[in-house]
């Protein structure tokens, strides 16, 4: 299923995404990032609906949580859409 | 046994947290080196703890609570980070050994801000005397391990603000009594072990980080990010927690300051500092025994101090252990606050409170201690 996947930079970092986009009523999941993604190996990313995106960096951006790096996943290929 | 020594650590837990200790083994891997269950609920664990040491320390996010081995290991990544080798600090006149054999290692240039026991105004005019620009860094512990004597950490933050310093707190003996508030001190940091007034078991640390500030790495190695990066990350907690995190000791101090935050700071405070008011008055009326302590217990927190004529203080500390009162006796580490108070010669023995300790065990200790000087 199409998604977006919002890297972050240790696991920390994004449960604290995890928690602002929980209270910003955007649902969302923890995953390890896959390797090919994250350019100086591990990191975590979070997980959200395509749909909800716009909701999801608006409440990132209010609690100055920075992304590492946007891909969004669709037909079986993650593509970057920003940083 | 009774249990006097909660200043070295506290004996009796919650049982909560014995229960998050053995939850910990049975379901936790390693945080940040997964995305299974048993790493995300390591994870988790250790990411709620941090939240509730956040709140309690009016810390802005988690990120700045960094987990330790105790509060010595929290002390020397502060003291390192700020303090050159030969640099020049302030520091109180009853700081432990954590303090000054690190200051030591650095040979920094030490100046002590000296003041009489009890007196906290003469230790806030002490370091006014001291501080200045070109001072590395202040570093002043919350409550002295040895007496319990409360010290105007608000008073030497605002100095520090003031002239530009950065400022260590030792929390140690004040951690799930005494508020303190990161917030409004500005401390650089403020270290603190898990296993004393915050319930943790022993082997737990804590090192709150203020605001740009970019720690010493006493430790490089694996954090679980930016693996092909061979500098340790700049972002907090990572850069200073390389390595395996000790779970079942993070859950067990998640499960103590979830206690500490439900009872509140304030009641706890206040049945340690009675049973030490009980046991000042009490012990005062026996004969050669010398209390320190204020009258009411001024400035003064549950740890209590006493000598008695004609014993040396470890010996006073085997009598009461043969008699099954367990307390701390010597110079607990802490030669500089005995220099300080004037009992280096002899040391102490002290008496320290938790919340789990009752009046009927201060009774007890005083009719072994009329026994023994009998």
């Amino acid at each position: 299923m199409d998604h977006y996947l919002i890297i972050a930079r240790s696991v920390t970092y994004a449960q604290r995404m995890q928690r602002t986009l929980a209270r910003a009523g955007v649902r969302c999941q923890i995953f390890r990032a896959p390797r090919d993604l994250t350019e100086l190996g591990c990191a975590y990313a979070v997980r959200v609906a395509v749909s909800d995106l716009t909701d999801a960096l608006t409440a990132l951006h209010r609690e100055s949580l920075d992304p590492v790096q946007i891909f969004l996943y669709q037909r079986g290929l993650y593509r970057e859409v920003g940083r | 046994m009774i249990y006097l020594d909660s200043a070295a650590t506290t004996f009796q837990k919650p049982p909560a947290v014995e229960t998050a200790m053995v939850n910990a083994l049975r379901t936790m891997s390693s945080p940040g080196r997964g995305g299974y269950p048993a790493a995300m609920a390591a994870a988790d664990a250790a990411f709620d703890c941090r939240s509730e040491l956040a709140e309690l320390y009016s810390l802005k996010n988690p990120e700045q609570v960094v987990f330790t081995l105790n509060a010595t290991h929290a002390l020397n990544i502060a003291i390192k980070t700020l303090v050159p080798p030969g640099g020049r600090v302030v520091i109180s006149g009853y700081e432990h050994n954590a303090v000054t054999r690190p200051l030591a290692a650095l040979e920094a240039d030490v100046m002590i801000a000296e003041a009489p026991l009890f007196h906290p105004e003469a230790v806030s005019e002490s370091f006014s005397k001291l501080v200045d620009s070109g001072v590395d860094a202040v570093i002043c512990s919350h409550v002295s391990n040895v007496f319990g004597f409360i010290q105007p950490v608000e008073a030497v933050a605002a100095l520090c603000r003031t002239r530009g310093v950065p400022l260590i707190v030792d929390d140690s003996q004040a951690a799930g009594v005494l508020p303190l508030d990161m917030a409004a001190l500005g401390a650089a940091f403020a270290a603190m072990p898990g296993h004393k007034g915050l319930y943790g078991p022993q082997g737990t640390g804590v090192l709150l980080c203020g605001e740009g500030v970019k720690p010493y790495t006493l430790l490089e190695g694996g954090t679980g990010s930016l693996s092909i990066q061979q500098e340790m990350p700049e972002f907090l907690p990572d850069r200073l927690e390389a390595g395996t995190h000790n779970m079942p000791g993070i859950a067990g101090l998640l499960a103590g300051v979830r206690y500490v935050r439900q009872r509140g700071l304030e009641a706890i405070c206040r049945r340690e500092r009675q049973l030490a008011y009980m046991a000042a008055e009490e012990l005062r009326g026996l004969p050669g025994v010398t209390v320190y302590a204020r009258p009411g217990l001024h400035a003064q927190l549950g740890v209590l101090s006493f000598t008695a004529e004609d014993w040396e203080a470890e010996a006073m500390g085997q009598a009461l252990a043969e008699r099954g009162i367990a307390v701390r006796a010597g110079l607990h580490c802490a030669p500089l606050a005995h220099r300080s108070a004037g009992t280096l010669g002899s040391g102490t023995v002290r008496l320290s409170f938790s919340d789990f300790n009752t009046p009927e065990e201060v009774s007890r200790l005083v009719s072994a201690m009329g026994e023994i000087l009998a």
